[in-house]
């Protein structure tokens, strides 16, 4: 049976690309506004993808006047905090140096940035990537509930052992509580996967890997609980899968 | 992608001026930084491509995109050269109907009508080619290239 989502990841391939048009490129940038993080991690996975197809082309070594011509052009702005603190830069070389400098500190710090604050995330991206493309994945929505009723989420679960929970408008714990992430099985007493933080904005997700279980998870559940809590649930629900 | 050697060096140069611009728009959540510079050149020649096509209503496209052109290679580096191996050669595993749509769509800008226009294919079949061809390469690139 197709899931909601696998029309949207349909498009999305197609939108990657660019080729999307029409009504579906305006269904499918709506669905993005709306925050799907499910499809931005699919969309992303796909454009990184496709942004390898031009190292299939033949590279050209552009003729020397293009890099004079850039330089030139940025050398020639008027940038206020470069420029106020060094009134003496009145040489052209000088302006050149420092827009040089300037590009060669910014392609360091993107590196550096890319890598400590950009793999971590891919890698996660990667993850549900992966949980999706396994036909055994499910795919459960979250339901506010208790204290939190407009709190919405989705858990993919796979049986084995690997999830991942994405929440939204749901409020930060308060302090000293925590939202514990559970699963629960039939006759089964729940069994705790992890704890789900959320940013100002409600948001927030949760990579899962736990040991397979010999019994299958039926029920997914979010409850606020002090801090440490990992035996048994004791706290309100905050969101709650329907039986499957 | 421009197959005119004087249109890209313009657009390289607009690209790197509007990069040096733009570089406090760059967000991780939209991809690493190379993907993000690689969406604006690519978006930038499209667009320059569709003006092309606008004034040039006699647009024959070719069957092979400024691949064979060859005149003045920069040197790679072994990583490069072979991820661009893989590349090419993941495309050329693809059926040929399969990367017929790709590349129309990557390397010339067209929508998935122009396409079925262009192919003279119902827009169905040129949807599923392309996701096709794009599942097939996520599965190579993705295995082999890191």
């Amino acid at each position: 049976m197709a899931t909601e989502h696998e029309r949207w990841q349909e498009q999305s391939e197609i939108f990657a690309l660019g080729a999307l048009d029409g009504q579906e490129l305006k269904d499918f940038e709506a669905h993005l506004a709306s925050g799907c993080a499910i499809c931005e991690a699919y969309l992303r996975e796909t454009r990184e993808t496709l942004n390898l197809l031009h190292r299939s082309l033949q590279p050209m070594t552009p003729s020397a006047t293009v890099k004079n011509r850039v330089i030139q052009h940025i050398a020639g702005e008027k940038i206020a905090p470069i420029r106020a603190p060094r009134p003496k830069e009145s040489r052209r070389w000088q302006r050149m140096t420092g827009t040089i400098a300037a590009c060669i500190i910014g392609i360091v710090l993107s590196g550096t940035y890319y890598h400590y604050r950009y793999e971590p995330r891919h890698t996660v991206y990667s993850s549900v990537i992966e949980l999706l493309r396994d036909p055994a994945t499910r795919d459960h929505t979250l339901y506010g509930t208790g204290p939190t009723p407009t709190a919405k989420g989705r858990f993919l679960w796979n049986e084995s052992g690997e999830g991942h929970i994405f929440v939204s408008d749901l409020p930060a714990a308060p302090q000293g509580k925590m939202y514990a992430v559970w699963t629960i099985a039939q006759q089964s007493a729940p069994r705790y996967v992890g704890i789900v933080e959320t940013n100002p904005e409600g948001r927030g997700g949760l990579h899962i890997k736990v040991a397979k279980s010999n019994r299958p998870a039926e029920v997914f559940a979010v409850t606020l609980e002090p801090l440490g809590t990992t035996t048994a649930p004791s706290g309100p629900m905050v969101l709650v899968s329907k039986q499957s | 992608m421009l197959r005119v050697p004087h249109d890209a060096e313009d657009l390289l140069q607009e690209v790197f001026v509007q990069i040096w611009h733009q570089a406090d728009r760059y967000s991780e959540d939209r991809g690493s930084p190379e993907a993000w510079i690689m969406n604006i050149t690519r978006s930038r020649a499209i667009d320059k491509l569709r003006s092309k096509r606008r004034m040039e209503k006699s647009f024959v496209l070719t069957d092979d995109p400024a691949r064979a052109e060859s005149t003045e290679n920069v040197e790679s580096s072994a990583a490069e050269s072979e991820t661009k191996l893989t590349v090419n050669s993941a495309l050329a595993n693809l059926p040929e109907v399969q990367r017929r749509v790709l590349e129309l769509a990557y390397f010339d800008g067209l929508s998935q009508t122009e396409i079925a226009d262009r192919l003279k294919e119902p827009l169905g079949t040129v949807k599923t080619r392309m996701r096709s061809g794009i599942q097939r390469l996520r599965d190579m690139l993705g295995m082999k290239v890191a």
